[in-house]
């Protein structure tokens, strides 16, 4: 089948999602193969189990093929599969019960430190650490974040995004995603600090 | 432009300092930027900050996708599989509990007001509530006389009736 896929001459977004909606399983099929790279590197970001990534990988395009009837192409097509995944990985942390997603009109949210100055002074991992390492303790105070600052950091950190794709992406304003960054990073330095103290740029 | 870039405060030019190192500036706001961060060891020292902690944003290789997983999603999909997600690992059976203590809760609060509600009929048949009155009573009494004080002053009007009140603003 793979043999088969891989032997169909390149198309584009846009021509494999009309050919699905007429009912081609196999242009789907080329969609989820194209994309399903990006989807399991972004859904890695909200899960560690190898289990629950691939539900959640798959989840995402089961949901975009049930939802291709609604895709304007007002977004690339890449846009729009992203969006149904973060959703989806908001949705599975959300059922899961932990760090539920908060609203940036939470006071609690509004209210924290200067990030630069006031947020502690990390230090750089680079010389003590192993890259595995690195990437746990980066997890590990990902994880303590708020999910919608946990977002847009991983969209703008891991999946490199513009400011405008993010704000296209989530729906917001350009200023917001400056401002959800500005605090999504302080957090992470304070969850750094809090989690391994040992980072602080005074204890190397 | 670039020759001559807008001066920047340090409260500016720290607030673009994200906006700069990802690169999100224009190319005047960069140039402004970075005039003040050459001349500011101050604000230096806080882009130096924002730069070390890309350091911890360090990617591991993406997983592989399963053998067939393409062929597999899609032809889930066009089975008409909803995709209802995924059953959390560890958190399912949390979330199954939870609703069937609350329906377990609820009927044993119905059933203990149930039997409090039988318990109350057949003791007040049984003049089980004048009995409890008179000792109510008795313990007020002693309380006054502990306290050299007449129940009069705590109730008024008619001092014949205290034991009745007393009873009835206990009932």
């Amino acid at each position: 089948m793979n043999t088969l896929v891989m032997e169909q001459p390149a198309q584009n977004d846009a021509a494999l999602v009309q050919e699905t909606l007429e009912g081609n399983q196999l242009s789907f099929q080329l969609l989820v193969e194209r994309y399903q790279d990006r989807i399991f590197g972004l859904a890695r970001h909200y899960t560690r189990n190898a289990v629950e990534l691939e539900d959640l990988v798959q989840d995402t395009f089961i949901k975009a093929y049930h939802r291709l009837e609604t895709f304007q192409h007002q977004s690339s097509f890449s846009t729009w599969l992203y969006r149904i995944a973060v959703n989806t990985c908001l949705d599975f942390l959300k059922r899961r019960g932990r760090n539920p997603v908060q609203t940036v009109e939470d006071p609690e949210l509004i209210e924290t430190s200067s990030p630069g100055r006031g947020a502690g002074s990390l230090g750089s991992p680079d010389a003590a650490l192993e890259r595995e390492e690195i990437v746990q303790v980066t997890h590990e105070a990902l994880e303590e974040l708020p999910e919608i600052f946990r977002t847009v950091l991983v969209l703008r950190e891991f999946e490199e995004m513009a400011y405008q794709d993010i704000a296209d992406l989530l729906g917001i304003s350009i200023g917001t995603v400056e401002s959800r960054l500005f605090r999504a990073r302080a957090r992470f330095k304070e969850a750094v600090l809090r989690l391994h103290p040992e980072f602080g740029q005074d204890g190397r | 432009m670039e020759g001559n870039p807008l001066r920047l405060t340090c409260d500016s030019a720290s607030a673009l300092v994200p906006g700069f190192l990802d690169g999100e500036l224009s190319e005047e706001q960069s140039s402004s930027v970075r005039a003040h961060l050459l001349d500011c060891p101050a604000c230096r020292e806080v882009a130096k900050g924002e730069q070390v902690l890309k350091r911890w944003f360090i990617d591991e290789p993406i997983p592989d996708a399963p053998a067939g997983f393409a062929a597999r999603v899609s032809r889930r999909a066009f089975a008409g599989d909803p995709g209802v997600l995924v059953p959390v690992a560890g958190h399912s059976s949390e979330s199954s509990v939870l609703p069937f203590v609350l329906r377990l809760t609820a009927a044993a609060a119905a059933l203990l007001l149930m039997l409090a509600a039988t318990m109350h009929v057949r003791s007040r048949s049984a003049g089980g509530d004048e009995l409890r009155a008179e000792d109510l009573d008795a313990v007020w009494a002693e309380i006054y006389d502990l306290e050299g004080e007449s129940p009069a002053r705590y109730w008024d009007d008619d001092p014949a009736a205290d034991s009745g009140k007393g009873a009835a603003r206990d009932r």
